[in-house]
């Protein structure tokens, strides 16, 4: 009795975690290989790859395996800067997006429950349009002959500062990116706060704390969870991101997407384009283990 | 986390299945071609707007068949699809680079040219090119230039040159126009523009030159407000750009656009005199494509000046038929931006393929225009 419930819950637990697992499998763990693979081979003449074996009567030109792309992405500290640049801009916009998502989900998650779905409606409905059409609608509000920057010139100019211009510029590639992830920071958040238990502020206002000491010390710890997966969502799809900086930014706003999807399209070198995204693959993976590890530990301190 | 473990394994199934779904479909859509090839038609891979309605129309009446198009918007994707495995066209039409690609790997199907008497139509000066000698595989379809768009009112009135490359890249000129020009977003042609000021060859491989191009680049960037592939076509047409590095069929556009609106600016192109790129499209006869016949008609009924022409008076193309002049609107025939004289003609270049090295080294060197 003892050993085929132990064997039901071990196919249970099968049933269960098969799917997730063999959906990781397929679209992680395979890729990822493929990727490894692809990034020891030699570029195509026409774009693709080089055989691996000698070639027959086909073009002639390199074969087999290399660590060439590897030694390329190394010997330069160039590719270093494009990668410190993005890891900054990735978490500048974490950081801009957790400060405005934090009031708007305690907002939510305080107000009637009757409004609070509507609430989350309208945050999520910024998806109902297609992303790039909501990029280049940012193009024309911060376009140089738009009201917000005539506005924002004639205030500058008042004060005796030269005008400004905000499209094709870091703030513009901010902006689009803090505008497209805001969403991912809100949700998790207010997922989190919605279940904090209101009696727990009471009580911290019965022994005396303030407003400031009740949210530092009892509703920012707890919401910690949500701050950390709301930063992961926000954080890792940015530091991917190439259509953003393409649209809005300026002269210098290369990201390490960009050079990933240039890799794959322009220049048509896979296996360079390879070693830079398993390179994005492993930040991001650290990145992630940081994150789980500090909630852990925040959760630690906690207990 | 706890959300995604509580869907549980039915919703993961569904969106399994769903994914099947969606590939398997894209995969039987080729199987169609091989169905209606009994049913008289042709299948051309094309650029997005690269033939007139109204020719198409003359053309399935003509031939009894049916015209089907698909699209690509620049020749990286059009390789990439066939090199993923689609077939079943007949026709593609792709630029010199990227049919000497097709040549070299196979792919295209050598031309009877016994069918095709409309072929002295051609300028002999577009033919024979380095990508294919003799015409073997390929006939001039249509090309485009790269050169300098610019907002006729507003340049006059800072009294700058719109004849030369120098506008984009020389401080003294840029000064005037910060913020308010761009440059295409493209690795071979922005070095091709700079190349070329410089006085090299827009296929130069010298790497002292190219270093020389990119520290061009670089001084003047500055000054520029964006790389732009596309958006320069709006932005010129509204007003915020007075000088964009860019296509010629895209200026015609923007020209266009400023003038349907009513703006108080005209939008002018010209070709810097230090020479420039030309992009030559040609009609190849791809190897899957399963009726030579028709494409053969198709490529003649091309050639003739009336229906050639009806594409330069839609999109502003450069035009290789000698026959279709005559039925070009006079104002765009009169256009040296889009027919430069016999004397512009021979410093205009097309842009041959780089080898991988070479492929790996521009990037580099692109990378670091862009981060510096």
């Amino acid at each position: 009795m003892i050993n085929k419930g132990a064997g039901d819950a071990r196919l249970a637990r099968f049933l269960v975690g098969g799917p997730p697992l063999l959906f990781l499998v397929i679209f992680f763990v395979a890729p990822s290989l493929i990727m490894i693979l692809t990034s020891f081979r030699f570029p195509g003449e026409f774009g693709g790859l080089a055989p691996v074996t000698p070639p027959g009567d086909t073009v002639a030109g390199e074969h087999g395996l290399t660590a060439e792309a590897y030694q390329f992405f190394f010997g330069d500290i160039l590719y270093a800067e494009i990668f410190l640049k993005s890891f900054v801009v990735a978490s500048a916009t974490t950081l801009i997006c957790l400060i405005m998502a934090y009031p708007l989900a305690i907002l939510i998650a305080r107000s009637k429950k009757r409004f609070r779905n509507l609430m989350v409606l309208l945050v999520v409905l910024p998806f109902a349009s297609n992303f790039l059409i909501r990029i280049y609608a940012w193009m024309i509000i911060l376009g140089p002959e738009s009201g917000l920057s005539h506005f924002i010139n004639a205030i500058l100019g008042a004060l005796g500062i030269p005008p400004v211009t905000l499209l094709f510029s870091s703030f513009a590639v901010l902006v689009g990116m803090v505008y497209v992830h805001l969403p991912f920071m809100v949700l998790p958040l207010y997922t989190n706060l919605e279940k904090h238990d209101p009696s727990l502020l009471d009580a911290a206002q019965d022994l005396g704390a303030n407003s400031w000491q009740r949210f530092w010390r009892v509703t920012w710890p707890l919401s910690l969870p949500g701050v950390f997966s709301g930063s992961a969502l926000v954080f890792i799809p940015v530091l991917g991101m190439f259509a953003v900086p393409e649209i809005l930014g300026g002269t210098g706003d290369i990201l390490i997407g960009n050079l990933i999807k240039d890799q794959f399209l322009g220049t048509r070198d896979w296996p360079f384009g390879s070693v830079l995204s398993i390179m994005l693959t492993l930040a991001v993976l650290s990145v992630a283990g940081l994150a789980t590890w500090f909630s852990r530990f925040a959760a630690g301190q906690r207990a | 986390m706890n959300g995604l473990r509580t869907m549980g394994s039915p919703v993961s199934l569904v969106f399994l299945l769903a994914w099947l779904v969606l590939f398997s479909t894209g995969c039987a859509r080729h199987d169609q071609h091989t169905i209606d090839g009994a049913k008289n038609v042709l299948h051309l891979f094309n650029w997005n707007n690269y033939i007139a309605p109204e020719t198409m129309d003359r053309f399935e009446a003509f031939c009894n068949c049916e015209l089907s198009q698909d699209y690509y918007s620049d020749n990286e994707e059009m390789l990439a699809k066939l090199a993923a495995g689609a077939t079943g066209y007949d026709l593609i039409v792709p630029t010199g680079n990227a049919m000497d690609a097709l040549i070299r790997q196979g792919a295209l199907k050598p031309l009877d040219k016994s069918l095709l008497p409309n072929l002295e139509n051609i300028n002999p000066a577009y033919l024979d090119t380095a990508f294919d000698p003799g015409n073997k595989y390929s006939v001039p379809y249509a090309y485009t230039l790269t050169l300098l768009g610019f907002n006729q009112e507003k340049i006059s009135e800072l009294g700058l040159p719109v004849d030369t490359w120098a506008i984009i890249f020389e401080p003294e000129y840029l000064e005037k126009i910060r913020g308010r020009v761009t440059v295409l977003d493209s690795q071979r042609e922005l070095m091709a523009a700079a190349l070329k000021y410089l006085g090299y060859s827009v296929n130069d491989v010298d790497e002292n030159h190219w270093q020389e191009a990119a520290d061009l680049i670089v001084r003047a960037k500055p000054y520029w407000a964006a790389f732009s592939n596309t958006s320069y076509v709006k932005e010129l047409a509204v007003g915020n750009l007075w000088v964009a590095h860019g296509y010629s069929n895209d200026m015609f556009q923007a020209a266009f656009d400023a003038k349907k609106t009513g703006r108080r600016f005209t939008i002018g192109y010209s070709t810097p005199k230090e020479g420039a790129v030309l992009a030559l499209d040609s009609m190849v006869l791809h190897r899957s494509g399963s009726r030579p016949d028709l494409a053969h008609q198709f490529i003649n009924f091309m050639l003739d000046g009336k229906n050639s022409a009806e594409l330069t008076n839609l999109i502003g193309s450069g035009n290789p038929n000698m026959d279709a002049m005559q039925y070009i609107r006079p104002e765009i025939a009169r256009n040296e931006a889009i027919f430069p004289d016999p004397e512009l003609l021979t410093r205009l270049e097309m842009l041959r393929d780089l080898d991988r090295k070479q492929r790996r080294l521009l990037s580099r060197l692109w990378t670091e225009i862009k981060l510096r």
